[in-house]
């Protein structure tokens, strides 16, 4: 056998400087700015989806389900008549309507599902958006490929059917009878951390939030800082079409989370890994900075992109804290 | 394939054999959107067991000149293998194939997670990741015959599920200079099923819950998939990382007789889940990958 370590500072004796620490995330000033008619778009794009038939069909899962918990994969219509897939986990135990905790999927993995939640009385959906596996056969640029897809147009933005996925998610809940509308929660990492963030400005049922490792922040900057996909989806179009580029980065203030966070008023938090190499600190801080309500931040000094150890279980604790606090509203009945 | 009660060797003997007799039929496209100024990033096509039709990301660096090092990322347990993304790509010719059922090699086949793990689990004949471990041993094959660039030392990567599909590779394929093999999946090790398991290896669980009766039909599937079985094959270096609260690829007593088992293992063990050492990791890995294929 060989030499055994257990030592989680090897990096600072083999890594150097810290991508960030924190003076380097108060120095970070964003050239992020928000369009004018930013609120004008969105409220056209949920008055759009709002005409679009929910059409919820629930299919149980029995292999995953067990003693704690029923599993069903569900199915909801989307914008543009998409049908978009999730998980669903509903308590076998307690009495309901059950707080729900809804879980938001990163860029490229296939959204799990949270049977642990049953455990805890909860229900959890976890949205598989559009191009994610079940959610992608009439929509499916792949990866990479997602990033820039419609890029040349907020109107055509792949993004603008993914957030109104996640939108979708919010109703899905609100029609279901084991669900207390007062008691809706968010979660996500990466790509989900941004849509968390996102979601949570257009819907105010969602009552409190964790945003960790939030993508989908302060695009121009995130193309100049790092050479990692996906943001080197953004430089290679960029390079691919220098004339487009001034469109490209005007479609992406309407889909900048930095634009969204002022306008969550529940409880956010954002979690940032310093040694992030694909989410740059600097911009998940400035999501965080642009937050109005109130808020909460965990900073991880000696982790990278989604593998800081203690984030799962400050997670989960913050949410069952949040959920404890919240009132029992009634059911959707 | 063979069924249960073979010999594994003769199993495995008898897998190469068939894919020797199976032509490459390699098919190369320089990705112009990808590709930057100091690598090329090309599109491989080619055939698998049973013809499958596979496929794999290669960036080669343009600086290369003579044999250059390689680094083969094996895909983890995941719809989506990366497009290849790692510093060394400048200097090291880097590949990243995909196994049938992950995207862009699921024209035939389209894995499902959950689900995958236990496709066709209950005979090896049907059993989906017997083929998934054959797609790994012929990525090696295509990063040899591909003609981008002339490949001098190999090392073999992985997490999950590709940091056993590398110490599978490293056991078959002489040509492999290394392993850097974080939480392999400890699929076929005959203890597993006694450990609390999270997904991945929970999948086995659900399985059982609905064919309660399959449990030796399933051990029996898995066992030639065992990597601390397979351990004492493997005659390169291996650096191996584990994660003390891993419930999901490898819990840390298997991890633990997989370290002990490989000849030249330097394990390294952290306080994390499936994650294994996260950040801290890397920093090792890529200073310990650089050394062993001559980056320094």
């Amino acid at each position: 056998m060989g030499r055994i370590t257990t030592d989680s500072k090897i990096a600072k004796d083999g890594g150097g400087k810290a991508l960030a620490d924190q003076k380097d995330l108060d120095a970070v000033v964003t050239q992020v700015t928000r369009p004018g008619d930013f609120d004008d778009f969105w409220e056209r794009v949920l008055a759009g989806l709002a005409e679009v038939p929910l059409e919820p069909l629930i299919a149980p899962e029995t292999m995953r389900s067990n003693a704690d918990v029923d599993v069903s994969r569900v199915y909801y219509r989307s914008l543009d008549g998409i049908e978009i897939s999730g998980w669903y986990c509903v308590p076998t135990q307690g009495e309901g309507p059950f707080p729900a905790v809804i879980r938001f999927p990163g860029y490229k993995g296939e959204p799990g599902m949270r049977r642990d939640w049953g455990r805890k009385e909860v229900v959890s959906l976890t949205v598989a958006v559009r191009g994610k596996l079940g959610s992608n056969a009439d929509f499916n640029p792949g990866y990479p490929g997602l990033l820039t897809h419609g890029i040349e147009g907020r109107d055509t933005y792949g993004y603008k059917g993914v957030i109104s996925d996640c939108v979708r998610g919010i109703d899905f809940l609100l029609s279901r009878p084991e669900v207390d509308p007062q008691r809706i929660f968010a979660c996500g990492s990466s790509q989900g951390g941004g849509l968390t963030l996102i979601t949570s400005a257009l819907r105010p049922e969602i009552k409190g939030g964790v945003a960790g490792y939030p993508f989908l922040c302060c695009y121009p900057e995130s193309m100049q800082m790092l050479r990692s996909y996906p943001y080197d989806e953004l430089t290679c179009y960029a390079r691919a079409n220098p004339d487009r580029v001034e469109e490209m980065l005007e479609t992406l203030r309407y889909y900048d989370a930095v634009n969204f966070a002022p306008g969550i008023k529940c409880p956010m938090v954002v979690g940032i890994a310093l040694e992030d190499e694909v989410c740059p600190p600097g911009t998940s801080y400035a999501a965080y900075q642009a937050l109005t309500g109130p808020k909460e931040l965990w900073l991880f000094p000696d982790s990278g992109h989604g593998n800081a150890h203690e984030y799962p279980a400050k997670e989960t604790a913050w949410l069952e804290q949040q959920i404890s606090k919240s009132q029992t509203g009634g059911s959707n009945d | 394939m063979t069924e249960r009660g073979t010999d594994v060797d003769a199993m495995w003997d008898s897998l190469d054999r068939q894919l020797e007799q199976i032509p490459l039929e390699l098919e190369q496209e320089r990705d112009a959107f990808y590709s930057q100024s100091e690598y090329d990033v090309y599109r491989l096509h080619y055939t698998g067991l049973d013809g499958y039709q596979l496929f794999s990301w290669l960036s080669v660096p343009l600086s290369a000149n003579g044999p250059v090092p390689a680094l083969l990322r094996m895909p983890d347990y995941g719809s989506v293998h990366d497009i290849v993304y790692t510093p060394l790509r400048s200097s090291a010719v880097v590949m990243n194939p995909t196994h049938r059922g992950q995207r862009h090699s699921d024209s035939q086949f389209q894995a499902e997670y959950p689900g995958l793990l236990t496709e066709g689990i209950d005979r090896l004949h049907t059993f989906v990741m017997m083929r998934v471990f054959a797609d790994a041993l012929r990525a090696v094959d295509v990063l040899l015959a591909q003609t981008s660039a002339q490949v001098g030392a190999v090392a073999l990567t992985g997490q999950g599920l590709g940091g056993t599909l590398s110490l599978f590779a490293a056991a078959r394929r002489p040509r492999i200079t290394a392993v850097a093999a974080d939480t392999p999946l400890a699929l076929g090790h005959p203890d597993v099923l006694d450990h609390e398991l999270a997904y991945p290896l929970d999948e086995l669980n659900d399985y059982l819950r609905v064919y309660p009766h399959r449990s030796e039909a399933i051990l029996a599937s898995t066992a030639p998939l065992d990597p601390v079985a397979a351990a004492p094959k493997v005659q390169v270096p291996v650096l191996l990382s584990l994660g003390s609260r891993d419930r999901g690829l490898c819990p840390l007593p298997i991890g633990e007789q997989l370290a002990a088992r490989l000849p030249d293992c330097d394990v390294r063990v952290y306080d994390g889940g499936s994650e294994g050492g996260g950040h801290p990791h890397g920093v090792v890995r890529a200073a310990w990958l650089r050394e062993r294929i001559g980056l320094v």
